[in-house]
């Protein structure tokens, strides 16, 4: 229990301030995103009641068996002219639940009201309201970051919500003006993506600036490799078909995903780099440039094969649902790969040379800068 | 000439003039793990297995290859392998409850084209595929934290074999703590740049803030990143105690025996 006051007592002002203003606002937005019905247009209902109807087993043509089943839901309207009111309304959903889903008792979904019979409201589900419980994951998310990372775990949400803002705003000019390419938009995007990151994840000195010089490097070669290659091959092997739901120019844009998505890794590649050369040279300010070149090497070698592991993992499972559902209506396994994992394969392939390039740019330049240092010195 | 083909020769190339032979086995592990992903979507379409189970024993031999096969095994890999395993264990419970109560399995309204004329009565759980997902692409991220604590932790502890088990944990946080950032930006970008089609998609049609926040697809997306960053987060305290439980032990070990002779 002493230990406890002492602790209590060792804490700032500062900081509690802090944690007063996280814990209010966090309950804060909880109990506003339970409340909020009255915001949407579209009227939301809770289920209240429901029922299975009819269960029938089916057998598609591939031999596939599943499950149907017919709910009926009884649902009161939480906002709108009919609040208060119950609704009826009927969902089909399957065991497998690949675009349908079973509801429960308690939640909240969006309507349409179609029809009035007496006193019956009926209508059809559109979506179910998520906004609650993504909120709640990010209060967990935020939380477990602040007690595990403290000052740094605060830095990286920090960093991740100015970059998320910076993406949006840079989404919405190149959505309004037509005449703005992506690629620009991407371009400086990238730009302040690095500074941002780099500097609130190190701050404010040589080590940092060598870090960004190296992660711009670094991206601009993969760039150039992947774009050539690209080029060279005519894009032979790549099926955009997965991004059809674009009216856009969708090479652009797959160009400028590539982009942004292996910025991060070559972010850490170069900061990992610039800041153990920097130690080193902290430690022994005499130390040769073969030897700084020899134990960059060293760290490189230990930091490729993780990070562009990171990088694979990241893109190919998000490919894992359509490639079941196109194996399972018996397309042929080269077609099903090619079709659903080609720009995932592509992407980790790319940010891979870029990690790779990026540890002989992030040792030449921070060496460079640490001589810049010594000679001022 | 296939755009993929040549980009991994690239890569190959790259790997072994900057690595050596350790660049060639990183190119090796990248392959495994894709044939591990291979096989495991095998496994996933038989109706009748569990996707979780089938995931975890994946997540099981991808640690193998990553940590042993590219670090021996030593107690080093073991204790990162130990608690990789731990925290996704954790981590699937939770991601479990979430999905359940989000609904965010299956495909979202953005793939209607890409799944019309399919037969969607399949009969593989969408839910729990979407838990392997979650799982699968942070399982990455976790194994490098988890090994570059364990490898820090050993580091120091040769050098100051006198440390407590509370200094020892410290120091892992700590060493942890600065991975932390840069690893979670790593997969922040990651998933930005995957879903760069989508956010462009959104803002063409004009969604609310609200139509967003309520779409399955972006709450999906939105799950999968805190998600990572969660597991992250999570393995650096469990990898940090295990590795300072694990060395004091050693110690006291090797003093009992050295008292006895």
């Amino acid at each position: 229990m002493k230990r406890i006051i002492k602790r209590m007592k060792n804490i700032k002002v500062v900081q509690w301030m802090i944690y007063f203003t996280l814990a209010l606002s966090c309950i804060c937005s909880i109990i506003f995103i339970h409340n909020n019905h009255s915001l949407y247009d579209r009227p939301i209902a809770e289920v209240v009641s429901t029922t299975v109807e009819e269960t029938s087993d089916v057998t598609d043509m591939h031999g596939n068996k599943d499950t149907l089943f017919t709910q009926s839901i009884v649902a009161k309207v939480k906002n709108g002219e009919e609040l208060g009111r119950e609704i009826h309304l009927t969902n089909d959903y399957s065991t497998s639940g690949a675009y349908d889903q079973q509801y429960h008792i308690g939640n909240e979904l969006f309507v349409s009201i179609d029809s009035e019979i007496g006193e019956e409201l009926t209508g059809s589900i559109t979506d179910v309201k998520r906004d609650k419980y993504v909120l709640i994951v990010a209060w967990f998310f935020v939380f477990t970051l602040l007690i595990v990372g403290h000052k740094q775990g605060l830095l990286a949400i920090v960093s991740f919500s100015m970059n998320v803002l910076l993406l949006s705003f840079a989404l919405d000019i190149y959505v309004k003006y037509y005449d703005v390419s992506l690629l620009v938009v991407c371009g400086i995007c990238i730009l302040l993506f690095t500074a941002i990151s780099l500097l609130l994840v190190s701050g404010f000195n040589e080590k940092t600036y060598a870090a960004i010089v190296a992660t711009l490097i670094g991206t601009v070669a993969s760039m150039s490799i992947t774009s050539l290659v690209i080029w060279l091959t005519s894009g032979n092997g790549l099926r955009y078909e997965e991004m059809q739901f674009l009216t856009r120019p969708y090479h652009t844009v797959f160009m400028a995903g590539l982009f942004i998505g292996s910025l991060g890794a070559i972010m850490d590649v170069a900061i990992t780099m610039s800041s153990s050369l920097f130690a080193l040279y902290e430690r022994n300010h005499e130390i040769s440039i073969k030897a700084l070149r020899a134990s960059g090497i060293d760290i490189g070698k230990d930091v490729m094969g993780t990070i562009t592991s990171i990088l694979f993992f990241a893109y190919i499972s998000g490919s894992i649902p359509m490639l079941i559902l196109s194996l399972k209506n018996s397309s042929p396994v080269g077609f099903a790969y090619s079709m659903n994992l080609s720009l995932e394969l592509a992407r980790a392939l790319a940010g891979g040379i870029g990690i790779v390039l990026t540890i002989p740019i992030g040792i030449y330049t921070a060496i460079y800068f640490i001589e810049r240092k010594r000679a001022s010195v | 000439m296939n755009v993929l083909i040549l980009l991994a020769a690239i890569l190959l190339v790259l790997m072994v003039l900057v690595g050596g032979w350790q660049g060639a086995k990183a190119f090796i592990s990248l392959f495994l793990n894709f044939g591990v992903i291979f096989f495991t979507v095998f496994f996933m379409l038989d109706a009748s297995a569990n996707p979780i189970v089938i995931t975890f024993i994946a997540c099981i031999v991808i640690g193998c290859i990553s940590l042993f096969y590219i670090n021996d095994v030593n107690s080093k890999t073991v204790i990162a392998f130990v608690s990789t395993m731990i925290t996704i264990s954790l981590l699937l419970f939770f991601i479990v409850i979430v999905s359940e109560k989000l609904m965010i399995h299956g495909f979202g309204e953005e793939g209607e084209e890409a799944i019309a004329g399919l037969s969607l009565y399949i009969g593989v759980d969408f839910m729990k595929i979407g838990v392997s997902v979650i799982i699968m692409s942070t399982i990455g991220a976790i194994m490098d934290v988890a090994i570059s604590i364990a490898s820090s932790m050993h580091e120091v502890f040769k050098h100051t074999p006198t440390l407590s088990k509370k200094e020892l944990f410290k120091s892992g946080v700590s060493i942890g703590r600065d991975i932390l950032g840069t690893d979670t930006n790593t997969l922040f970008f990651a998933f930005f740049g995957g879903y760069l089609a989508l956010l462009i998609w959104f803002k063409d049609l004009h969604y609310t803030i609200g139509d967003i926040m309520n779409s399955k697809i972006f709450s999906s997306e939105m799950i999968l990143i805190l998600c990572a960053g969660l597991g992250i987060a999570l393995v650096i305290p469990i990898a940090s105690w295990m590795n300072a439980y694990f060395l004091v032990r050693v110690k006291t070990v090797k003093k009992e025996q050295s008292e006895k002779l």
